[in-house]
């Protein structure tokens, strides 16, 4: 301690002198003896509290543990970081030692953290609907199977798609006891096309990562692939971004979609393409390519593209004529250097010609790296469909699911009714009741991920493993466990638990034979990183035959034109439903539409006045014998003639899920060979409108100028008028605010950031920010600290979609400081505009007076009335806020002073880049950069510098910490 | 009293403020006489009414208080939208009063007292409505005691550099100073209650209430005194208080409320609202109370004249407004005052128009300003215009500001409504409860004013 006494503490954290005769620490110590002494008899009304005589292993109170592990949605497997606060998981961050998503992960994954604690998992096994004990739920199911076996019936086994070397081994020990066990794995979001094609053209159902980093030109053909799933891909998009404005290496985006997405949204050039045209426009390019010389693959008859004019298909499909060409230029430029993709909703011809078009670039082995893919192992739409056929017929003794829920996401609802009638033992493993459980007669309850052991592939050299954050809440076990009994009840010798079995498995495959390494301390450390890299060769490189292009040609030629298309896309929330019962995820905003809690039917402008729609109308989409309502949503830059709807919602089960938007399974057809894509729906208006909880709704910039976008090709004196702006001084009343050691700061590239929505998510699950629910944010009164504004700049029928993160600017000024009454937000001595809560009386002043709107109101108490489970999400380090008061972002100053603690208590200065606000950190871009202003060597303060840096709303003279980089497109001819 | 015969040609006559034989004895037999009748039964009926409009309020509040500020219609970004305008709207209709006592008062303008008492009481029960709305508004009201400078162990102050907190002490000092002015004016007449009164229950509470008064010329003289400093106390509130609630608007960056001319034009607009709400008020209690002899239409007139007045002044704000809005350059605000007549919510800004500028023009013919139907017609028109005025200023203002992206609707919720209705039932229970207890006439001042009362030239009093 130093002599004044001051130091110790730091800014702002000395003990006032005492005041009168009654100092602060003297009334304190009264009124703690006052307050013994009266409730010295009584307890408070939380139940029993008992001293922690003994911790709890490996926990320190106060002090958050990080466990590497590993979550698996569909097709995708992430490694992250679990933080736990006294042995509960509160947050999930990616996991930074993982070589190609470094420390980046999905938003659903982020969201996991509070799928752990909904009130609606199952926490017994149930038989025909009643709770159970596992030995009853065993004894239900086992004889079922020993007598399959005897009598050499087949059971099914459907389940979503295994990318666990371990589960897969499971699935395998189990059908050596079971013979005649037919496991089909399937994923709803897949689509037929693309696994069709894959087998047609290369012989194998093995995907090639695309390798954007290495691009220079990317064409996009209903491929979201700077979605928030996909953050490696996000990064290697943006590494070919500029830093600076006139540096002029950057990648071009060319994207055509009959929707927008987020990856049309950041796209240098975005067609309106309806689905259905895709694939004539791909074989086009690359018609218009071998007629510019490049090379067609041998085992193609360049006749079968001759019907394949660019100008004309382009004039058809309404693509600007400039453009499309510089799309034939640009790839026959870059060949090797660029990258065509095809969206799993487009048909196998699409997939088809893409594969092509890649071949004549070369893209394979450069921008697309199938040597370290494992075969996909899923099963497609119509195989499915003719397994139930064969259950519906009652070939199968008995179906077992796990991971998927057919009930809802099976579009045929006849043929399902009859697989439910044809099997007559029904097993569901999962952890909520949804609509299959409903028809089953046992269900039996899974750990969440977070509770369980795993592996996961990520690439056939690189394994993830999957660690328990926690012990099971309930009385519940992993789904693997479950098979694993059954296979030891089936006689086979499998290992006593499933962690035993990853071990056994890991210790055969994957710790390097002849490693000095002891076995143990390798498994330690793959626990410990979370991944674990493996000797495998790399498969030879995938031969395209050319084979499929002749009939694929064909298809693509007579596709159906004029009639309204109806493309199924995975919601940026929930998915394909799984997460639908995750408050967070329904609550996010779409990127695009700003649509929370529920979906719509999204058309064109041309086609809402075509109809005399507007948003909200309630409108019937049928098919052949399947109707659904939903309400529409006019989408700038929707193509005419394609309705785009997402799915994950409708959901007739969860105490969230049940009942938000409508469901667009029952729309689809399974036997199409591209399952997301309807050719030839009815759209009827049925003239009643419903208030749409947009948590955005108005969407155009008003001549502001609040994001800056220029484009590279525009004139050099556009570009000085769009990054100088002088702004004049404005006088003060009041004093400058002095900041003597740090100012924080942040600065966001508007070129970098997608819109992808994770740091909404990751600022959620760090600040404890509250769900409303769907009234409360069509009143406006949703409650994100992070937002993601989103614009559109142009005409309506395909205008530039801007992004704009928006959070609180901690000014220096700050409008909301001067007017609170009470002085419950206030300016740290480290420029941090602070929110004392307790403080706050709610006259919501500051909330009119700031002029970004990021101050949110507590107008009902969303969180505080939280009982258990639900109440274990929160962090500790941030307060609950009650009803009443005003909150808003604080930088995550826990992080911030956690940091300082750390720093202090090692005895050294802050480093640039240590402290990382969730937002930050969950970045798949790395657009948000955080650090210290007064520091000019650290990053965000050079940033702040940068040419294309500005502050939003400069001339208010509020004097925002917050920069933005302006966004730079790489269009032709300038921003237009 | 003779009545004198004058020189003056008879368009300079004065018309006299009160018709018919009125003596100081009939006079106190007139006004005093109230409190001893028992309320007729329509008073019963009309009391009856206003208190079950404010047991709807009450209970509204309650139901606020316990589920949240949710419950209204209020959002982001309009943060502030019944409670507020109502606030502003009753605090305007506070204005009238201590305007018709103190400042008339110090301009010897003695039509004033026939009807001060009445707009004096009125001005206590606004501001008494005005003041529950800041007070529930506030996420947590019971921790509203924080906004008071106390003396605490945290050690900590209001900040008093917020508006609000002026707003706290600017309207608690109007409050405190209206009240005593009123009270002091009471004075000799609840004396005069006290003296007419039988012994009983009544007397002894006129007897307290009515400080020892004897009527001896030393109490004549410290009263003048002390009414006439109070008046000059009270002319400087009647600038300041709606300034300092202008502030609330004023100073802060939102655009439509970031405006100099605020405090003038919500000065001129409270004069305007109370005035016409005075107004709807005389004329019930004339014709209920058969007060006509002593309230004339002269008096009336006189109201409707600065109704007149105060509108012109209200137009002309309107224009100057728009016209430092246009002259700013600045888009913000040139895209608020297109919201003003031209967004979601036009017709609010074209009642405003209507009824502030438009109606009270009908008093430009003289038979108008004394015909009941207009001048109902106006002082409601304008009472509702006023109200839409703080609607167009707080709600349109706050709907769309500066980021587009924030841009929300808002919509009052029945609750909101409710305790509008509410506030009215509080204030018109409170006048019906002042006509039956207290002098509802200053029977002094209006003595004063009785023809040959005062000395005058050629006996003419003014």
């Amino acid at each position: 301690m130093d002599h004044d006494g001051r130091r110790e503490f730091g800014p702002g954290k000395v003990e006032p002198p005492p005041r009168s005769g009654l100092s602060r620490r003297r009334f304190l110590s009264l009124m703690g003896a006052t307050a013994a002494l009266a409730t010295g008899t009584g307890c408070p009304g939380r139940g029993q509290v008992a001293p922690l005589t003994r911790a709890v292993e490996g926990t320190q109170p106060g002090v958050p543990g990080f466990y590497a592990s590993a979550f698996q949605e569909a097709l995708s497997s992430y490694s992250v970081l679990v933080k736990t606060r006294e042995g509960r998981p509160i947050h999930i961050e990616g996991n930074d030692a993982h070589p190609t998503s470094k420390g980046k992960t999905s938003l659903r994954a982020i969201a996991e953290v509070l799928r752990l604690y909904d009130p609606d998992r199952l926490a017994r096994p149930l038989v025909e609907g009643r709770p159970v004990t596992w030995a009853d739920a065993d004894g239900r199911v086992v004889p079922i199977l020993l007598e399959a076996r005897q009598r050499s019936r087949p059971v099914l086994l459907v389940t979503g798609a295994v990318r666990s070397p371990s589960t897969r081994a499971l699935i395998a020990d189990l059908g050596k006891a079971l013979p005649g066990m037919k496991h089909v794995a399937w994923e709803p979001t897949v689509g037929d096309g693309e696994l069709e094609a894959l087998a047609a053209c290369f012989g194998e159902v093995r995907r090639a990562r695309p390798l954007p980093e290495r691009a220079h030109v990317i064409v996009s053909f209903e491929a979201d692939f700077l979605g928030p799933d996909r953050p490696e891909a996000v990064a290697g998009f943006v590494s070919n971004r500029p830093e600076s404005a006139l540096d002029a290496r950057m990648n071009r985006l060319y994207v055509f979609e009959g929707g927008v997405s987020l990856t049309g949204a950041v796209a240098d050039h975005r067609f309106r393409l309806p689905p259905s045209r895709a694939a004539a426009v791909i074989f086009a390019l690359a018609n218009a390519l071998h007629g510019n010389g490049v090379p067609l693959p041998t085992s193609v008859d360049p006749r079968w593209l001759v019907p394949f004019d660019l100008e004309r298909i382009g004039r058809e499909s309404g693509a600007a004529p400039g453009p499309l060409m510089g799309v034939v230029s640009d790839l026959e430029r870059e060949q090797g250097r660029s990258l065509v993709m095809a969206g799993t909703a487009l048909p196998g011809e699409a997939h088809v010609a893409c594969h092509l078009l890649n071949a004549m670039l070369g893209s394979e082995g450069r921008t697309l790296d199938a040597s370290r893919e494992s075969p996909l192992g899923l099963a497609s739409w119509r195989e499915l469909a003719t397994v139930f056929k064969d259950a519906a017929s009652g070939r199968f003794a008995a179906v077992v699911f796990w991971g998927t829920n057919p009930a809802y996401t099976w579009p045929d609802a006849g043929l399902w009714r009859s697989v439910v009638a044809g099997v007559a033992f029904k097993a569901t493993i999962g952890s909520l009741a949804d609509e299959t459980a409903a028809v089953s007669q046992v269900v039996l309850p899974e750990n969440h991920w977070l509770e369980s052991w795993g592996d996961h592939e990520t690439a056939t050299d690189m394994l993830c493993l999957q660690q328990p954050a926690i012990a099971p809440l309930y009385d519940t076990l992993q789904a693997e466990e479950i098979l694993l009994r059954w296979a030891k009840a089936l006689g086979a010798s499998v290992p006593a638990s499933y962690h035993d079995h990853v071990k056994t498995l890991w210790r055969k495959q994957v710790w390097p034979s002849g490693s000095p390494v002891p076995f143990e301390r390798f498994w330690q450390a793959a626990l410990h990183d979370g991944v674990a890299g493996r000797e495998v060769p790399p498969a030879p490189a995938r031969a395209f035959s050319g084979g499929a292009v002749a009939a694929a040609a064909r298809a693509a030629a007579d596709r159906p034109a004029g009639v309204l298309e109806l493309i199924a896309v995975p919601a940026v929330g929930v998915f394909d439903g799984r997460h639908a019962n995750s408050g967070w995820l329904q609550e996010l905003p779409d990127p695009i539409t700003k649509l929370t809690w529920g979906n719509g039917a999204l058309v064109s402008p041309a086609d809402a006045s075509r109809y005399g729609l507007t948003d909200g109308d309630l409108v019937r989409l049928e098919t052949r014998g399947a109707a659904t309502d939903l309400p529409v949503v006019v989408q700038p830059g929707q193509a005419p003639g394609v309705v785009t709807v997402a799915m994950g919602y409708g959901r007739r089960t969860g105490a969230v899920a049940r009942g938000v938007g409508a469901s667009v399974f029952p729309l689809l057809d399974a036997g199409s060979g591209s399952p997301h894509l309807r050719y030839g729906v009815a759209l009827s208006p049925l003239g009643r409108r419903v208030p749409l909880p947009f948590a955005q709704r108005h969407g155009r910039l008003e001549g502001r100028d609040i994001v800056r976008h220029f484009s590279l090709a525009d004139d050099a004196d556009k570009l000085r008028r769009l990054t100088a702006h002088p702004v004049a001084e404005l006088a003060s009343l009041y004093p400058d605010q002095k900041y003597p050691e740090h100012k924080w700061g942040m600065a966001i590239d508007l070129t970098r950031c997608t819109g992808c929505s994770t740091c909404v998510i990751a600022c959620q699950s760090e600040n404890n920010i509250a769900c409303v629910g769907p009234e409360q944010v069509v009143k406006g009164r949703e409650m994100h600290w992070m937002r993601i504004d989103r614009y559109y700049e142009g005409g309506v029928d395909n205008p530039w979609v801007l992004f704009q993160p928006m959070l609180c600017q901690q000014c220096d000024n700050a409008p909301c400081e001067t007017v609170c009454p009470v002085y419950a937000t206030n300016h740290s001595t480290d420029g941090l505009n602070q929110m004392v809560y307790n403080r706050c009386v709610g006259t919501r002043y500051c909330g009119n007076n700031c002029p970004y709107r990021v101050r949110r109101f507590n107008f009902l108490e969303f969180t505080a009335s939280k009982r258990e489970p639900e109440s274990l999400v929160f962090n500790p380090e941030v307060t609950v806020r009650p009803r009443g008061v005003m909150e808003k972002c604080t930088f995550c100053i826990q992080r911030i002073q956690d940091a300082r603690q750390r720093a202090k208590v090692e005895g050294r200065t802050l480093g640039d880049g240590e402290i990382v606000p969730a937002c930050a950190a969950a970045c798949p871009a790395r657009a948000i950069v955080f650090g210290d202003l007064k520091d000019p060597s650290s990053r965000v303060a050079r940033l702040s510098l940068d040419e294309r840096g500005y502050k939003v709303l400069e001339e208010l003279g509020a004097k925002p910490s917050v920069t933005y980089l302006a966004r730079i497109s790489n269009s032709l001819g300038g921003r237009g | 009293m003779a009545t004198t015969t004058t020189s003056l040609p008879p368009e300079l006559v004065p018309e006299p403020l009160s018709t018919g034989p009125v003596t100081a004895g009939s006079l106190d037999d007139q006004v005093l006489a109230f409190p001893d009748r028992p309320p007729p039964l329509k008073w019963f009926v009309a009391l009856a009414f206003t208190l079950g409009c404010f047991a709807v309020g009450a209970l509204l509040i309650v139901y606020t208080i316990c589920t949240g500020i949710g419950v209204w219609g209020n959002n982001r970004p309009v943060f502030w939208g019944f409670d507020i305008i109502n606030f502003v709207f009753w605090i305007g209709i506070g204005h009238a009063g201590t305007l018709i006592s103190a400042i008339l008062f110090l301009f010897r303008a003695r039509w004033r007292n026939a009807i001060a008492r009445f707009a004096e009481a009125m001005t206590i029960f606004a501001v008494m409505c005005a003041g529950i709305f800041p007070l529930i508004h506030v996420g947590r009201p019971w921790l509203a005691f924080w906004l008071f400078p106390y003396p605490n162990q945290r050690g900590i102050w209001p900040n008093f550099r917020s508006p609000l907190m002026w707003d706290v002490f600017a309207v608690n000092t109007y409050f405190s100073v209206s009240l005593m002015f009123w009270y002091l004016g009471l004075v000799p007449d609840l004396a005069s209650l006290r003296d007419r009164t039988r012994p009983g229950f009544r007397k002894v509470i006129y007897a307290i209430l009515s400080l020892g008064w004897r009527g001896s010329a030393t109490h004549w003289l410290h009263f003048e005194k002390a009414y006439l400093l109070l008046a000059g106390l009270a002319t400087g509130l009647v600038l300041s208080v709606h300034s300092v609630v202008s502030f609330d608007f004023a100073v802060s960056l939102v655009p439509g409320w970031h405006m100099t001319i605020f405090p003038p034009y919500f000065v001129t607009g409270a004069i305007f609202a109370g005035f016409a709400m005075v107004v709807i008020v005389l004329v019930v209690v004339r014709e209920s109370m058969d007060l006509g002899n002593l309230i004339t239409l002269r008096h009336l007139d006189l109201m409707n004249k600065v109704i007149l007045g105060t509108s012109c002044l209200m137009g002309y704000s309107y224009l100057m407004e728009a016209f430092t809005a246009w002259y700013s350059m600045n888009p913000f605000l040139h895209h608020t005052f297109r919201q003003y007549v031209a967004g979601t919510y036009w017709w609010a800004g074209w009642i405003c128009i209507g009824c502030n500028i438009l109606a009270p023009q009908l008093f430009w013919v003289p038979k108008w300003r004394r015909s009941y139907p207009v001048m109902l017609f106006v002082a409601l028109a304008v009472t509702v215009g006023m109200w839409f005025e703080r609607f167009v200023i707080i709600v349109i203002s706050l709907s769309q500001d500066y980021l587009p992206s924030s841009w929300h609707v808002y919509w009052p919720t029945p609750v909101d409504f409710g305790i509008l209705l509410g506030s009215f039932g509080l204030f018109f229970s409170l006048v019906l409860l002042f006509a039956r207890v207290l002098p509802i006439i200053a029977t002094t001042e209006v003595k004063a004013a009785l023809q040959g009362a005062q000395p005058g030239h050629e006996g003419v009093a003014s």
